[in-house]
Parts: C-alpha cells; sequence; structure tokens
C-alpha cells in the first residue's frame, strides 16, 4: 500500500517536472523571436524598441544584399540607414497579404541599392566578384548567431548543381534581375525562369522549408 | 507554374504582373502558402549571407529617429522593454510552476486526509448503531424482566446436566415466551436445544436455540403452558421431545 503510494506520488512529480520543463523550453522557445504580426503592430504605433528588434535581427541581412549590389561599405551604410529610415515612416505602406515583412524590407533595399548605384553611376562591372569575397568577409561569421540552423551560406550554395548556384547567387544575392542575367550572360530569359524555379525547390529542399 | 512567385518574391516582376499575382493571392489559399514557403527560403538563404553593419550606423539611425531636436549621440542604449518583459514572464511561469505543483501536492495530500476521514466516520456511525441497537434491546429485555405481567420460570439442570441454568419469561396474556441461559454447555454442531412447553401434560415445540445468545431469546408464543423444558435434539429440532437427552426443566407456579 505504501509502495504504491510512493511510485504513484514519484510518477506525478516526473509529470510535473515534464510539464514545467515543457513549459521552459516552450518560454525559452518564444523569447528571441517575436511573433511578426505584434512586431508589425509595434512599428505602426512608431514604437521604438519594436524598430531596434527589426534592426538588431534583420540589419545584416539587408545590409549583406545592398553590399553586394553597391559594393562600397560608406555608400552600403548610407543606403541601409535610408531603408530603415523609409521602413519606418512607410511602414503603413505594407500589407502583409501581400507578403512577409521580410520580403517587404528586402525589396525596399534592393531598390534603394539599384537607385543609389545609378544616381551615382556605378556600373554594373563593380558587382562581378564572386561570392567567395563575401563569404570570406570576417563579419559575415559573426551573423550565424541570428540563426539557430548550422549550415552556412558556403555550405548551401555548395549542395546546389553548378546551373542553379549561379542563377541562385546572381538574383539572390548580387541583385540581378532575371532580364539582366539573361542579356547578360546570354541565357534565354525562359531558361532562367525554368532554372529560378527549380533551383528555389532545392534550395527549400536543403533548408528543409 | 512557371516560377512566378519567386519573381514575386524577388521583386523581380513588372507592375502589371505584380497586382495580377497580388490578385491570385487573396483568392488562393494554397498559392499564399506556397509563395511563404518561397519567402522563407529566400529569406533564410539572405539571413545566411547577412553582413554585420558598424555599430554607428544603428546609432545614427536611432539618433535620427528620435528628431533633430538633440545633437547628443546615443551612446549606450537602454535594453529593450520586451527584454525585461521575457524575463519577467520566465520568472512568472517559473513561480507560477512551482506553485501549480506545491499546491498539486497539497491538494492531493488533503484529498487523501478526507477519503481517510469519510472511512473512518462511516466506521464510527456503524459502531454507534451497533451500540445503539444493542441499548435498545437491554431496554426491550429489561422491561420484560421487570414487567409482573411475566412470569419467571427457573429451568434447573437434570442429571444429564445438573450444571445447567435457565430461565423461561412467559406471558400468559400476550403468550410471549422469552428465554434467559444462565448457564448452558455448548454443543457440537449438528445439535441445538430445543425448548418445550408442557401444556396439558403434552410437550408442545417452542423452538430451537444456541448457546452463543445474548440476553434474552424471543420464542414461540405459548398459552396454558404448566411447564417448560429443553431437550438436545439434531440441528432444526423435532416434533418430539428425545426424553433421554432432557437437560432441564422447570414447573410455572400458580398465582
Amino acid at each position: 500500500m505504501i509502495q504504491t503510494d510512493l511510485s504513484l506520488k514519484s510518477r506525478e512529480q516526473f509529470v510535473m517536472a515534464s510539464v514545467i520543463f515543457e513549459l521552459f523550453e516552450f518560454i525559452s522557445s518564444r523569447i528571441p523571436h517575436i511573433e511578426e504580426s505584434s512586431l508589425i503592430a509595434g512599428l505602426r504605433s512608431k514604437d521604438k524598441a519594436s524598430l531596434e528588434y527589426l534592426y538588431d535581427h534583420y540589419s545584416g541581412a539587408l545590409y549583406g544584399a545592398i553590399l553586394r549590389i553597391v559594393r562600397k561599405e560608406s555608400v552600403a551604410e548610407e543606403v541601409l540607414q535610408d531603408v530603415f529610415l523609409k521602413i519606418w515612416s512607410r511602414m503603413d505602406n505594407y500589407d502583409p497579404s501581400k507578403g512577409r515583412l521580410f520580403t517587404w524590407m528586402l525589396n525596399l533595399a534592393k531598390n534603394q541599392a539599384i537607385d543609389k548605384i545609378r544616381s551615382k553611376e556605378i556600373s554594373r562591372e563593380n558587382k562581378t566578384g564572386g561570392i567567395e569575397n563575401y563569404v570570406s568577409d570576417v563579419r559575415t561569421g559573426e551573423f550565424a548567431e541570428q540563426r539557430v540552423d548550422s549550415i552556412g551560406l558556403k555550405e548551401t550554395l555548395a549542395s546546389l548543381p553548378e546551373e542553379q548556384r549561379f542563377i541562385v547567387d546572381h538574383l539572390y544575392l548580387k541583385g540581378y534581375t532575371q532580364a539582366e542575367l539573361a542579356e547578360e550572360f546570354n541565357i534565354p530569359l525562359g531558361t532562367v525562369k525554368t532554372r529560378l524555379r527549380i533551383a528555389m525547390k532545392q534550395l527549400r529542399l536543403i533548408l528543409k522549408v | 507554374m512557371s516560377g512566378i512567385l519567386e519573381a514575386y518574391a524577388l521583386g523581380d516582376l513588372s507592375a502589371a504582373e505584380r497586382t495580377a499575382v497580388e490578385k491570385d493571392l487573396v483568392q488562393y489559399p494554397e498559392l499564399r502558402a506556397e509563395l511563404a514557403k518561397i519567402e522563407e527560403a529566400q529569406e533564410q538563404l539572405l539571413m545566411k549571407a547577412a553582413i554585420r553593419p558598424r555599430a554607428s550606423v544603428k546609432a545614427d539611425l536611432l539618433s535620427k529617429i528620435e528628431g533633430n531636436k538633440s545633437e547628443a549621440r546615443i551612446v549606450v542604449m537602454p535594453s529593450p522593454v520586451w527584454k525585461y518583459a521575457a524575463a519577467a514572464s520566465i520568472a512568472i511561469a517559473f513561480v507560477a510552476s512551482y506553485l501549480a505543483y506545491e499546491y498539486y501536492g497539497r491538494w492531493k495530500a488533503s484529498e487523501e486526509n478526507l477519503t481517510a476521514l469519510i472511512a473512518q466516520n462511516r466506521q464510527i456511525a456503524q459502531d454507534y448503531n451497533t451500540v445503539n441497537q444493542r441499548l435498545d434491546k437491554m431496554q426491550g429485555d429489561m422491561h420484560v424482566i421487570g414487567s409482573p405481567d411475566f412470569k419467571r420460570v427457573m429451568m434447573n439442570g437434570t442429571a444429564n446436566a445438573p450444571d445447567s441454568k435457565a430461565y423461561v419469561y412467559w406471558n400468559d396474556k400476550t403468550r410471549e415466551v422469552y428465554l434467559h441461559i444462565e448457564n448452558m454447555k455448548t454443543l457440537a454442531h449438528e445439535n441445538q436445544y430445543q425448548l418445550w412447553a408442557m401444556i396439558d401434560g403434552k410437550p408442545v415445540d417452542a423452538g430451537v436455540f444456541d448457546m452463543n445468545s445474548n440476553g434474552l431469546q424471543r420464542m414461540k408464543d405459548m398459552a396454558g403452558a404448566g411447564a417448560f423444558a429443553v431437550t438436545i435434539e439434531p440441528r432444526g429440532g423435532r416434533s418430539t421431545p428425545t426424553l433421554s437427552q432432557l437437560q432441564m426443566l422447570g414447573e410455572v407456579v400458580k398465582g
């Protein structure tokens, strides 16, 4: 009788302990990530903490995209700042039904960067360096902390076939449009489109999306 | 699909194409879900390709947002409120979990105690009933013994059982008969004592009994008995007494 009481008690303790553990896991998994909807609400209400969170979380990805287009740190910094000021002042223009917040910001950043190089007459030739140049950038590695998964950019791209890697590199990282890519490298536009689709499929497989 | 969603996420569509896609997105949820995955992959890729801007960029940006009120640069940024909120949430969650566990334990213990108390209470109630019944019986017995309507017939042991002794209380009007055993031998299981009333010189069965009864024992009603006797008979009794087994005999005192 006492024996069963004891085992019952320890089982209850075990259950309680696992419940607490689960709860903790749940909470800790939520902490570093503000729900996108509440982040958007925060930004719309001009909450500075939300902007800081947004900056801490996304500035690296946006800066990388800008830098790969404008090729000059001072110019890229200027563009990055303009982009965040735009996000801050034009948050009401963002419509979540049309896509993720990051997509919207990325396109703002790319457009801003392209506008910049046009106004400064920085030619396309400047952007032909290989990805390796960026990957080996000392500060790239530091951004591993923004994502928990450990596969780096290099490994991710390395697992793509050459043709697809080329497409991803130019369209996603170097800011080429499909038309520009087709023209500059003499590839039929239809082929570029097909390869983009296949490359994204492959990428999703690698990234488990 | 033609890769149009990928191009849409890349911002690589004409205004007309964009509008068309946006219209379809509203209409087809599965298209929206597909786009979300493409965007997720794109975001992950760009995150991997992130390059950290210099810290001064953030400080500049924040001071610009603060407005032109002050030229003062913000050197140390206050920790965002949400960090404290998160820390507080964890603390509260822990405290709540602990309290939940603590009170769950107490609740369990209380429940066990309550169950024990209920069982104990039931036992006490049973005991009380038993005592009450015994008391009722004793009061009834007292009434019989003390009543002048009852005649007391003393039965003494015969040569078969010289030490045996018992009393019969008999009310001639109501015909009630009670037996009170003073001293009798214990019998083997297959046998029972049988009480007989002698009416007009003939033995009449007044019921069988065992040794283990307490107090007065109600027997069969009788009228006009002149004497009472007890024999040992097979269990269940017989219609006529086995006189060789006569144990006790007592005459009713007239008057």
